[in-house]
């Protein structure tokens, strides 16, 4: 059997994806990026293909494995009623389609015939109701899934190919809940939902089949000759656990692995190299990951209680001027924590700029003065001296924090720096015992990813550290959350966007750019904001140049 | 001499005791929030409201001590709070990975230094001796991640003559798949010795210079005995030191194995015990820190059983029971 390419099939299918394809060609030109298709040679079955992982995967258990690592693998070897391609756009898998009813409280999905299990057990929706249940289960401790699922009233299964899931009231970013690979009921129903040696040793539907864990070592796929969408071009697909990114990088130049992250000063060393370009192709991508400071603005301090100290001390920030010389380009500057994508082209705000003049202004204006000797601003004789919490073996924290303190001390202002490890840092945000705090979030594109850091009932044990609280925005947010209509919501988030500009309870500050290399001898790859492989088809479509090496 | 063994190891249970009484009261002064363990994500009020009632109370830390400390004496080292597995399959996937490597970085040092300071001993000021120490030195300098990564890149990026990272390449078995295993070996071994090459070079150089200058060994030589001859009784003489060496390097070496596991992938016990902590894996952390500490005190014993075996002096002096060290 000749294989074909999941998702580019000759049928209805082929010319959604030609526009998907094109789309991303364009988006990724318009921002100056690498071509996010790279289709050359011709595709043959077979060969095997590298990737390395930085960290091991905790489980491979589809709705526990939530962590970046797991759900590489999970979302190979299982298939998910729906999933995002290389631009983030919702794409059907396990579902052949889906409708919104009753105002856009029911959500509906009609599931393809003649799917199977890697044991050969055909999939229903049985199975996809009891993914459900486990995923909903406080047993299963699935801190990753449950978010998605808070809204949910029942999920129904009125007959083997169709899932009705009834939402309490209207939910527009829903389909991302079911971005979850189906277990199979009859395997996993006797297992405990708090662990089992299925969870090393998963069983699917999807394009790849479980061949092997080796702890510490390596994860091992191979095709699914029987995948509903063809079988894919690979042989086997290898995830090599390498714990360092120095050893990653000389593993790829050693041919041991097809795509490693360069950093910005790698990237520069081999950028042109005529043997590296002849035997990589470089891809950049830019990830929803962003970084931001949190200000405890609830008066537990002094300083950040008014909006225009937040303001001057966004002002004050030399963000552009780090992205341009420390990441070396290799980044955007960010002044939102939306997207573009969700506020609509008219809808983008001005980026706020660095300003240090305007920032000393804001600060007169608040009574933060520079009077006495030293330099330092005060107010009532309070000086204005604070500690900014960082997470400690991050080089983007410390970098940025030690620019970030430099620029604050020519304006009078003394921040001294706190190095934490992550669960202390977060531990101390939790309790809102801190004034500043550096963290980063790896938001889903959806503008709805924000409503915790943004909604005033997330205050006392959520994650609005910062404390913010606006009625109006948690009207809007709680909008914005229940409307459907994409050209309404885009409104709604940016006049919340307005709001934040002016009240800064955050200081947005960058997305760094992933700048990676793969080899070659691999077809079919494409970045999309999130990677190779997080992304469908994905490695489904992967082929080897000239078949196997 | 098993009385001499069994007292020996009967005086190590009050210290291990210590050991972990100390472990786990450092590991509960960290701050111990279960959400703030899992994989860092921050979930919302409503999930961890979901989620606590199954977590239940914390219980007060002499209590959940007590209560590890009895699992403990029947063998149960829990679970991993990670990936749910028990501790011990985990300790013992890692642990002969650790071993090899560390083995085989000890009979490195020593097949290459003992043979080297024996050279600068009897030839000292020579041209081999004096670069050799001037190499051995800018060795003993050179950070291991920037040894690995200058191994790496000169034979398997450069040369391609051996394998970059991990253990092996396939999953079959018999002895290609041995072959497959020494070969990932060379490098991560090599890195390892590099800095103890220098250290154990000079210093056998000098236990050998000062064993030279022995009463015994020039009346022999001047009595017409060859100078292979006066070489084995000058490594007798001066092995004692040597052996007790092996002991010093031992817990460095094992320190710096993290580097070199991180480095060359090397799945061994230094890679877990990071790993661990990033993830606040409690029960793992504990049992590293247990089994390391197991393992310095049994290096101890060890080393005192080496001496016997190479001393009969003290051989006799420790059997007769006047413990001196």
């Amino acid at each position: 059997m000749r294989p074909r390419i999941v998702g580019a099939r000759p049928h209805a299918g082929t010319a959604l994806a030609a526009v998907l394809v094109l789309l991303g060609a364009l988006g990724c030109a318009r921002s100056g990026e690498a071509p996010a298709s790279r289709p050359h040679g011709t595709p043959a079955p077979g060969g095997r293909f590298v990737f390395p992982l930085l960290i091991e995967p905790m489980t491979l258990n589809f709705v526990t494995g939530t962590d970046l690592p797991s759900s590489y693998v999970t979302r190979l070897v299982g298939d998910s009623l729906v999933d995002h391609d290389a631009r983030w756009n919702p794409v059907p898998r396990l579902a052949e389609g889906w409708e919104w009813t009753d105002g856009g409280r029911v959500l509906t999905f009609r599931l393809r015939s003649g799917v199977r299990f890697h044991d050969g057990a055909p999939l229903t929706s049985a199975d996809v109701l009891f993914t459900y249940e486990r995923a909903i289960d406080p047993k299963t401790r699935a801190v990753g899934r449950v978010e998605a699922f808070l809204l949910v009233d029942r999920v129904e299964a009125p007959d083997a190919r169709t899932v009705r899931v009834v939402y309490k009231r209207p939910f527009a970013p829903a389909l991302q809940g079911w971005e979850m690979p189906i277990l199979p009921r009859h395997r996993y129903e006797k297992e405990d939902p708090g662990g089992s040696s299925l969870d090393r040793a998963p069983i699917g539907s999807g394009p790849f089949k479980f061949a092997s864990w080796q702890s510490a070592r390596r994860i091992v796929l191979t095709a699914n000759t029987d995948y509903w969408g063809g079988r894919p071009w690979l042989d086997t697909l290898v995830f090599e656990i390498i714990p360092s990114q120095d050893t990653a990088l000389q593993a790829l130049l050693a041919g041991e692995v097809d795509y490693a992250r360069l950093t910005p000063v790698q990237w520069q060393a081999h950028a042109g190299e005529a043997s590296f370009e002849r035997r990589f192709e470089g891809l950049r991508y830019t990830p929803p990951f962003m970084y931001f400071i949190v200000w405890r603005g609830d008066g537990s301090n002094p300083f950040f209680a008014d909006p225009r100290v937040r303001l001057a001390m966004t002002l004050a920030l030399d963000r552009q001027g780090y992205v341009r010389s420390v990441l070396r380009g290799l980044g955007e500057v960010r002044s939102s924590p939306f997207r573009a994508s969700a506020l609509g082209e008219a809808g983008e705000l001005a980026p706020i700029p660095y300003d240090p003049a305007r920032a000393a202004d804001l600060l007169d204006q608040a009574g933060w003065r520079v009077d006495g000797g030293g330099g330092v601003r005060e107010r009532h004789g309070i000086p204005f001296r604070f500690t900014l919490l960082i997470y400690g073996m991050s080089e983007d924290h410390l970098q940025f924090s030690q620019v970030a303190q430099e620029g604050l001390r020519r304006l009078g202002i003394v921040m001294e720096i706190a190095r934490l490890d992550w669960p202390t840092l977060l531990t101390r945000m939790r309790k809102g015992t801190f004034e500043a705090a550096l963290t980063g979030n790896l938001p889903s594109p959806d503008p709805d990813a924000f409503y915790g850091q943004l909604h005033s009932s997330q205050i006392v044990s959520g994650q609005n550290y910062a404390g913010f609280r606006d009625l109006q925005v948690d009207a809007w947010l709680d909008d914005g959350r229940s409307t459907l209509d994409p050209a309404k919501r885009r409104e709604i988030y940016h006049r919340i966007d307005a709001v934040l500009g002016e009240r800064q309870p955050y200081t947005f500050l960058f997305s760094p750019a992933v700048q990676a290399a793969v080899s070659r001898r691999v077809g079919n790859v494409s970045a999309g904001p999130s990677g190779i492989i997080d992304q469908y088809p994905g490695p489904a479509a992967f082929y080897i140049v000239g078949g196997d090496r | 001499m098993i009385v001499f063994l069994l007292r020996r190891l009967v005086a190590l249970a009050p210290t291990l005791l210590g050991i972990t009484l100390v472990a786990f009261a450092i590991l509960n002064i960290l701050p111990d929030d279960p959400g703030a363990t899992w994989g860092g994500a921050a979930p919302s009020a409503e999930t961890l409201q979901r989620l606590q009632t199954e977590m239940g109370p914390g219980r007060p830390a002499p209590e959940r001590y007590w209560t590890w400390l009895g699992a403990l004496l029947r063998g149960d080292l829990g679970h991993s709070v990670r990936d749910g597995r028990p501790v011990a399959t985990i300790l013992f996937e890692s642990l002969p990975f650790t071993l090899l490597l560390n083995l085989g970085a000890v009979c490195l040092i020593y097949g290459f230094a003992i043979p080297f300071g024996l050279y600068s001993a009897l030839a000292p000021g020579s041209v081999v001796d004096r670069l050799g120490g001037v190499v051995l030195v800018a060795l003993y300098a050179l950070p291991s991640f920037a040894a690995a990564l200058l191994l790496q890149e000169i034979f398997a990026v450069r040369l391609g003559l051996l394998p970059l990272q991990g253990v092996s390449r396939g999953s079959g078995g018999g002895i290609p798949a041995i072959t497959d295993l020494l070969r990932h070996l060379v490098l991560p071994t090599a890195c390892l010795a590099l800095s103890g090459w220098a250290f154990v070079a000079r210093y056998a150089r000098a236990s050998f210079r000062s064993a030279m200058g022995q009463e015994f060994l020039r009346v022999a030589r001047s009595k017409g005995l060859s100078r292979g001859r006066a070489a084995r009784h000058l490594i007798a003489s001066a092995a004692v030191p040597l052996v007790t060496l092996v002991t010093v390097i031992l817990p460095g070496l094992v320190g710096g194995s993290v580097i070199v596991e991180q480095a060359f992938s090397w799945p061994g016990l230094g890679r877990l015990y990071l790993a661990a902590l990033e993830a606040r894996d409690y029960p793992v952390v504990l049992a590293l820190t247990l089994l390391s500490a197991i393992a310095v005190l049994l290096g101890q014993v060890g080393a005192e059983l080496l001496y016997m075996f190479v001393d009969p002096k003290l051989r006799q002096r420790l059997l007769s029971g006047s413990s001196g060290a």
